[in-house]
């Protein structure tokens, strides 16, 4: 894999990490499954799962949001800035702990680390539910960028079998999120604070 | 293909079609459809325990399939607490008037999920590779995550959201794990069936990191702490059958996963790592668990922390390894189950007797409700480890197993903790039975306690039946068999 390439989705990622609007997230995320589904183009079956799970999961995602308006933007606790500044330091941190993985090439290991970091951030600092649904779908791309880079190559079996579970996983998440909304008016996971020891 | 995969291929199937027929089924006939189909799916379970335990030296495997002792004691105790749980589950839909669907549609949608996640569960233990493992665990999250909101209240819609983002996220760093893992041992799902597993290459820095990501991943699903947040939350916002189904079953499975891994990678990580690995884990588990078992806290939500311990527990027996711990950990799996899910069935009648228990930690139930007070007196002092529960002599035997595995500190100090929270389980057994009562509310008739009360009978019988086969196991062949290491 190319420098550039994994620099490009990198930085599709950290997108989801800093931008306010979720149609934006929810295009980025996208973007950058096909992205990955275009590089596969040597492993068609992967690719094929690849690009059916992005396109399905881009569709639902954006007709939850055409379906779920939000009265006012969700606020997360952590501005945009900090939050990129999170995600890269921890990208950086896990890219110095975790030595070499195995994969094609040093950029798509540093790549994988990146982008499963944005996702865990987005997860822990977004507060708005389709954005926690999003970092899950972040990490998974990373994974799915581990996949495409072993040395003997991916596994269309595994490809096609983590794209089920997570468009089933999304399908669930979704179902929950707009349970959410039309409980408390709006897709704020701050609101569900009631469940503490 | 042999008469023992044939019955694991059954296991999984029968509460797949039972899981199709509940949801297309007309509304009427869904009661009885559930009821056939969970004895029936229950049945087979048993069946390959018997044919499974009763030769513990044959096991099958293939890439896709292991049919071993290890996968039939987990089918099995998947098997009856499925059918106990459907067996309960009409008390619980007749108190329920609304949720995730509407009320017509509430039965067909509960039993179809009910039976998908059995289906899936069941399918788990006899998975013969990694890869395969975690795509099931991870579609478990899918099907039982709707269960677990499936009241629709505020607070079930929070215990099912923290249980699905979290455990997802865990499976995501576990699949990072299973990826680095294929990386080494040569890509492909066939390099990563269990007995592929165990000739990767020693020594390598990655295989460690891999197997440590992959258990970090699966302690956020087992309920291990420091990753456990989701785990009371969710047990205890969960419709009574589905939570015992969650505790005594969806956990320990997981569990079956994450031994697996660390018994195929053992020669390449070393058996010293990968048991502390375990023992870590499990030490944090009960060291956490603890305080919560001397707080009052309500009913199924002390429950759940009691899992949190008694994951901890297994964990440790796990990670102690030998024949003496591994007999405790079977002991204590199957007693937990038992003690747990009638725990969970009890709810039940509770919640319609005193609905304050939902939030609040209830007391004095032997005055109100005797036939009610046994059941929760006979679960909580089994889970507590009161002789004559199995699951005593099943603590007794794991840190006999640590002593016997040279790690005497862990072992003293997983004694001095089980200590501890058995004092506190003590405390919470008085109070819940004898003590005050700690709000006056309106009582109402205890819906389904004739069901659990039956419940109660077997379960005790089978309780006694296990504490005398915790006397025999530690030197038998099935504790042996499981000791050994992969060929």
């Amino acid at each position: 894999m190319s420098g550039a390439l994994a620099w490009f989705l990198v930085a599709l990622g950290l997108g989801v990490v800093v931008v306010r609007r979720r149609s934006l997230a929810v295009a980025l995320v996208t973007g950058q499954a096909l992205v990955l589904a275009v590089s596969a183009h040597g492993e068609p079956g992967a690719a094929a799962a690849l690009a059916v799970r992005a396109l399905v999961l881009g569709l639902l995602l954006l007709l939850v949001v055409s379906r779920t308006r939000e009265p006012r933007p969700v606020r997360s606790g952590v501005a945009p800035l900090m939050r990129g500044g999170f995600a890269v330091i921890l990208a950086l941190a896990l890219t110095w702990l975790v030595p070499t993985m195995g994969l094609a090439s040093r950029n798509a290991e540093r790549g994988v680390l990146a982008l499963i970091a944005f996702g865990l951030v987005a997860v822990a600092t977004r507060t708005a539910t389709l954005f926690q649904v999003l970092g899950i779908v972040l990490v998974e791309n990373g994974l799915a960028l581990a996949a495409l880079q072993l040395h003997n190559g991916s596994s269309a079996a595994i490809e096609l079998g983590v794209a089920f579970d997570l468009t089933l996983i999304a399908t669930v998440a979704v179902v929950f999120h707009e349970r959410i909304f039309a409980e408390f008016g709006t897709g704020d996971a701050g609101a569900l604070r009631s469940l503490r020891d | 293909m042999t008469s023992s995969e044939l019955l694991a291929l059954a296991a999984v199937a029968l509460p797949a079609l039972a899981a199709v027929g509940s949801a297309a089924a007309p509304r009427r006939a869904v009661g009885a459809l559930a009821t056939g189909g969970a004895t029936l799916s229950a049945v087979a379970a048993g069946a390959l325990a018997v044919a499974t335990v009763g030769r513990p030296g044959t096991t099958a495997e293939s890439a896709w399939l292991v049919v071993d002792p290890a996968a039939g004691i987990l089918v099995a105790v998947i098997g009856a607490v499925g059918l106990a749980s459907v067996v309960v589950s009409p008390s619980y839909l007749s108190t329920v008037t609304g949720g995730l669907v509407r009320a017509s549609r509430i039965p067909r949608l509960y039993y179809g999920l009910l039976f998908a996640f059995w289906a899936i569960l069941t399918a788990v233990p006899v998975i013969g590779n990694l890869g395969g493992a975690w795509l099931l665990v991870e579609a478990t999250t899918a099907a039982s995550a709707l269960l677990v909101g499936f009241s629709g209240t505020p607070r079930a819609l929070e215990a099912g959201w923290k249980y699905l983002i979290l455990t997802s996220l865990g499976l995501g760093v576990a699949l990072l794990g299973v990826v680095l893992l294929a990386a080494t041992a040569g890509g492909g799902l066939d390099a990563l069936s269990w007995q592929a597993l165990a000739r990767v290459p020693a020594g390598g820095q990655t295989v460690l990191i891999a197997y440590v990501l992959l258990l970090a991943g699966l302690a956020a699903k087992i309920g291990w702490a420091p990753v456990h947040n989701w785990l009371p939350d969710a047990h205890s916002e969960a419709p009574a059958p589905v939570s015992a189904l969650l505790s005594a079953a969806l956990l320990p499975t997981v569990l079956l996963v994450a031994w697996r891994s660390s018994r195929a990678l053992s020669p390449a990580v070393g058996t010293a790592t990968a048991h502390s690995v375990l023992i870590g884990f499990g030490l944090l588990s009960l060291a956490v668990a603890v305080p919560f078992l001397w707080r009052p806290l309500p009913w199924k939500r002390l429950l759940a922390y009691s899992s949190l311990e008694h994951m901890g527990v297994i964990a440790l027996g796990l990670g102690f390894g030998g024949p003496v711990a591994l007999a405790g950990v079977v002991v204590h799996i199957v007693g937990h189950a038992a003690a747990k899910a009638l725990g969970f069935y009890a709810a039940v009648p509770l919640l319609s007797h005193e609905p304050r228990a939902g939030g609040h930690a209830v007391g004095g139930v032997a005055r109100s409700e005797p036939a009610l007070a046994a059941t929760m007196g006979i679960s909580l002092g089994a889970l507590a480890g009161l002789p004559p529960s199995p699951l005593f002599l099943s603590e007794v035997l794991i840190v006999a197993g640590g002593f016997a595995a040279g790690r005497p500190w862990t072992a003293g100090a997983s004694a001095l903790l089980l200590s501890l929270g058995f004092l506190g389980m003590a405390h919470a057994l008085l109070d819940t039975l004898a003590g005050r009562a700690r709000h006056r509310s309106q009582r109402g008739r205890s819906v389904g306690l004739r069901t659990v009360t039956i419940l109660t009978t077997v379960t005790v019988l089978g309780l006694l039946a296990l504490t005398a086969v915790a006397f025999w196991l530690p030197g038998s062949d099935l504790a042996h068999n499981l000791a050994a290491e992969l060929p």
